[in-house]
């Protein structure tokens, strides 16, 4: 296709008629000319005509050819072929609309899906140039996911001292805050950073420099988000004074729907960091000291990312205070900041392609379905088909016919398909959101991702490709006939149909065992899990961390001084997966023994002396900590009993001295991290290891405990309370949010924290049952049709055997015996499958946790998946069975 | 005039006999086969209805252009003109024209 045709073709699409009257002009003239010629050598005109036209031939068919010449041919037959479907639907309403739901289903789900994977990893967002925007962070280690957060002065310093970045701003999240009452969600941001970014406000203004002077009023500016929110949209809300927390604001701008400060999420609001102070509530600390949770620069162009990585590892090294413990230079890496969860491509596909194959697997038991469907149409349409064919229609014109009719059916499913994941994800929302524990519930705030082109580009390729994996065989199908026989109305009886038609069973029955296997692996995990103890009494028990330190005092007193609270605690960290406290511990072995030192790493925790009690966690040998061993100078600690047994295999612990090392300084930047003082430890008592090593127990542990008092900082609050817990966490919280407003959602039962895993392994279990479920309905009902149809067509020669003599049993075996091959290697395919998966799974590096939470080839859940599917498959085949052998053969004999 | 039924053009030698005929002038669908009759002496009877097919399909190879003007007869014809890539097109053609014919030929002589 070149230029000249695209602009012919053109002018043939948009002025149809007018490239219609010319082709006539000219074969007319044509004509003409010739008559012209014969009437010049001497005959009569009407003979002259007759002859010129008798030269020329068929003028329609050469019309016919210059239009096909043209190319055009194929909007007109493409309109014909619209046409021409919108009658057969007419014709057929019913399989129409069966189709569209269930490939809308199928597409919907599979959107649902593609509309969350668009939310976190497609969608840019709407800054300046998102491309220049990289995240300088410090990793803890090589390799690590986790980084040491800067300062307020280090950031300045960066920003004063460092020339790979135009500009840098600097963002702090994680503030809790109220606005009139309601929790809303800042970041606090430096002045520079709506221009750093290149965003305008959509109404009002952004913030300037000056905004974030210590000596500026209280100003903030809404996210839309936010704006709705909390203002419902009023347009006139700039310069009116709002109370966060309390305090007025001055509601300076509102920013546009698209800006969503380089997070997946908006904010409620930004304010200047210069506001930290004031919206935390708290009143000690050097300003300089603050860390901020993000530095994220605009690259100076020119300046490739590894460049300024390099310059700022230099920067970074002359720094003495960057340094890590080690004397090492902090190592400083650059993340592409763009708003979307920037991640390697590698891990994305990890945690979506499981997502998108189980999704699509309803897709693709939707399509076997309607591929069945369309198989058995075709059969009673071979004659509709066969005249079309013999009439002169090319077998390729009457696929392509049959195509269309198929991509006309998709789109409209697409359409649907749409409306289905906006139903799916607003109702899987609802779902969670009502199912979650209260306190997890007002804690999170969870909004349904919105949809965008990608969403409407996805959804027509899904269509496309629906289209080829459920039209394109039947269609081929349908048009191998034999034209004489069709034509006559007799139906040619091909093996093959029959044989699509087992595959797309097998299919169907492998996908549905394969998703029903994984409910039934994640229900019994999730009952596991809910059974297991945590280890550690939570019945009566509470966990308050405290963020704000310059509150602790008064914190502390709110909550002895409580009527519901029996018992105070203090403990850090919380769980042990929060930070990382391990030490290296060597044994101080006896003299005499001849063995060399042991060395373990162990975790360590610093509780003071009332932990124990509080939680039910006994001490199998010697003592606790006493009211007078409340730091770790006292040289006392208490081991677990596993911890106890890696140092001193074969001797008595109690007694025996432990030397602890903690040597892992980049923690020691956290400003709540509490690291254990190297020295040596006289072991006082063994205490009772705590849960296993499943992944979602949370309180687990093993290792050494270490003394420390509640008034030390970084230490959360372990409460035993009177009654019932939430009651007593929610009387609690009306006083303590009085001193600390951050704590709303800070402040949980030990019974929820406890649950949480469970809950996580319950929601994977709804998602993957109600998948499952679906895959089966789908299925069983695909069988039911396709058996149904197949007792139809072989009406007449069940009659003949039954006339032969064939018992209704033998009838019914018959029938039943038709589907159960196809059932069997799917039910095998599926079990295969879901085995080769979970062993997949299991060989992967980071696998071990899952595999001692969720028993990925527990036997039972197999057997009973797969007993499920046999049942429901024998039930949905005994109805076309027992009615092919209830069929009087009389009747069905006479019928023609 | 009557003759025999010429066989059928080699497949695409009726493109070359238009890219031919329309090297020298512009002409319109009539003349070009009154053309290419009149030069072959009447050998070559160009199919008239497959003539115009033919044509269009050039017309979109963009090897000719049309323009429609005022003919001998004294209204409207639709002239047929070769384009720049058309004449390469010939120059394509009328060489492998050649090859083909000189090879038949020698076949016939000597084979």
């Amino acid at each position: 296709m070149n230029l000249h045709d695209l602009l012919l073709r053109m002018r043939a699409l948009v002025a149809p008629r007018r490239v219609e009257r010319e082709l006539d002009e000219e074969l007319a003239f044509h004509i003409e000319r010739e008559t012209q010629k014969h009437v010049a050598n001497g005959l009569s005109p009407a003979e002259a005509r007759t002859r010129a036209l008798a030269r020329f031939g068929s003028v329609p068919l050469a019309a016919d050819q210059c239009r096909d010449a043209r190319g055009i041919g194929v909007v007109d037959d493409l309109t014909r072929d619209i046409l021409y479907a919108f009658r057969t639907f007419r014709r057929a309403p019913l399989a129409a609309l069966t189709i569209v739901a269930t490939i809308a289903l199928g597409l919907g789900l599979v959107a649902a899906v593609f509309t969350f994977y668009n939310d976190w990893f497609l969608r840019v967002d709407a800054v300046h140039k998102p491309g220049e925007l990289f995240a300088v962070e410090r990793p803890t280690g090589s390799g690590a996911d986790s980084s040491v957060p800067f300062t307020r002065a280090e950031y300045e310093a960066l920003r004063r001292e460092t020339s790979v970045f135009t500009d840098v701003v600097a963002m702090v999240r994680g503030i809790e805050t109220r606005i009139e009452g309601r929790p809303a969600s800042p970041i606090l941001v430096t002045g520079n950073f709506f221009q750093v970014l290149g965003v305008q406000a959509a109404l009002g203004r952004t913030f300037t420099p000056a905004d974030d002077e210590p000596s500026a009023g209280r100003r903030i500016v809404f996210s839309h988000r936010g704006w709705i929110k909390f203002l419902a949209g009023d347009p006139t809300v700039i310069g009116r004074s709002l109370p966060v927390n309390g305090v007025p604001c001055e509601v300076v701008g509102v920013m546009p729907e698209d800006f969503r400060g380089l997070g997946i999420g908006s904010p409620d609001y930004w304010a200047p960091l210069a506001l930290a102070r004031e919206l935390r509530q708290t009143d000690a600390g050097r300003e300089d000291d603050m860390p901020v949770d993000d530095v994220v620069g605009r690259l100076r162009p020119g300046v490739s990312p590894e460049q300024a990585t390099a310059g700022l590892s230099v920067w970074a090294s002359g720094r003495t205070n960057l340094k890590t413990a080690g004397d090492r230079p902090a190592p400083i890496r650059l993340e592409p900041r763009d708003g979307t969860l920037s991640a390697d491509w590698l891990e994305v596909l990890a945690v979506s392609s499981p997502m998108f194959f189980a999704f699509g697997l309803i897709l693709a038991i939707g399509c076997a379905n309607v591929a069945n469907l369309l198989l058995a149409r075709g059969v009673s349409r071979q004659r509709e088909i066969g005249i079309r064919l013999s009439l002169g229609a090319s077998r390729r014109r009457v696929i392509r016919q049959l195509l269309t009719e198929s991509l006309i059916l998709a789109l409209t499913s697409a359409a649907c398909g749409f409306a289905v994941s906006r139903i799916c994800l607003q109702g899987a929302l609802y779902a969670a959101t009502t199912t979650m524990p209260a306190e997890v519930a007002e804690a999170v705030d969870l909004g349904v991702p919105s949809a965008d082109w990608r969403v409407l580009v996805f959804l027509i390729a899904g269509a496309i490709v629906s289209t080829v994996s459920f039209g394109l065989v039947p269609a081929l199908q349908a048009t191998r006939v034999e034209l004489i026989r069709a034509s006559r109305g007799e139906v040619t009886r091909d093996t093959r149909p029959g044989r699509a038609r087992h595959a797309l069973i097998a299919v169907q029955v492998g996908a549905a065992a394969l998703l029903l296997i994984c409910a039934a692996v994640f229900l019994r995990s999730a009952f596991a899990a809910a059974l297991v103890e945590p280890g550690v009494r939570t019945s009566d028990t509470l966990a308050v961390p405290i963020a704000n330190e310059p509150r602790r005092a008064a914190i502390l007193r709110e909550v002895t001084s409580h009527p519901s609270v029996a018992a105070v605690a203090a403990v850090w960290p919380l769980a042990q997966a929060e930070a990382s406290a391990f030490a290296e511990a060597t044994a101080d072995e006896a003299d005499d023994s001849a063995e060399p030192r042991r060395s373990v790493q162990v975790d360590y925790k610093f509780v003071s002396p009332e932990y124990f009690q509080l939680l039910d966690i006994d001490l199998l040998r010697g003592r606790g900590f006493t009211d007078a061993e409340r730091t770790a100078d006292a040289g006392v600690t208490v081991v677990s009993e596993s911890a106890a047994r890696a140092l001193w295999p074969t001797g008595d612990a109690v007694g025996q001295v432990v030397h602890i090392r903690a040597d892992h300084p980049t923690d020691l930047r956290r400003p709540s991290a509490l690291l254990a003082p190297s020295r040596a430890y006289t072991v006082i008592g063994i205490a009772r290891d705590v849960g296993g090593a499943a992944m979602f127990q949370f309180f687990s542990f093993s290792g050494v405990y270490l003394p420390v008092d509640p008034q030390t900082p970084g230490t959360s609050l372990m409460l035993r309370v009177r009654g019932d817990p939430g009651q007593a966490r929610l009387a609690l919280l009306d006083r303590l949010l009085r001193v600390d407003p951050a704590l709303d959602h800070e402040v949980r039962t030990m019974r929820t924290m406890a649950g949480m895993g469970a809950y996580i392994l319950q929601i994977v279990f709804w998602v993957t049952v109600v998948l499952g479920g679906l895959a089966l309905v789908l299925t069983v009902s695909g069988l039911f049709s396709v058996l149904s149809y197949l007792v139809e067509q072989r009406t007449k020669e069940i009659g003949v055997r039954m006339a032969l003599g064939a018992t209704t049993r033998n009838i019914g075996v018959l029938v039943l015996s038709q589907s159960i091959r196809p059932v069997g290697v799917g039910l095998v395919a599926g079990g295969g499958l879901a085995a080769g998966l979970a062993i997949l799974l299991l060989s992967m590096p980071g696998a071990s946790q899952i595999g001692s939470t969720v028993q990925v080839l527990d036997p039972v859940a197999y057997a009973a998946s797969l007993l499920v599917i046999v049942t429901t498959c024998a039930l949905a085949a005994s109805v076309p069975a027992l009615r092919a052998a209830r069929l009087d053969p009389i009747a069905t004999l006479r019928q023609d | 005039m009557t003759r025999y039924a010429v066989p059928d053009l080699l497949p695409g030698t009726l493109d070359l006999l238009i890219l031919r005929t329309l090297q020298t002038q512009s002409l319109h669908g009539w003349a070009i086969s009154e053309r290419i009759q009149q030069i072959s002496q009447d050998v070559l009877q160009v199919n008239q209805g497959s003539l115009y097919p033919a044509l269009h399909r050039l017309e979109h190879q963009g090897w000719i252009d049309a323009e429609w003007r005022i003919s001998e007869l004294g209204r409207r014809a639709k002239y047929y003109r070769l384009t720049r890539s058309g004449h390469r097109q010939l120059a394509v053609e009328a060489s492998e024209w050649e090859r083909m014919s000189t090879a038949i030929g020698r076949v016939m002589k000597l084979a």
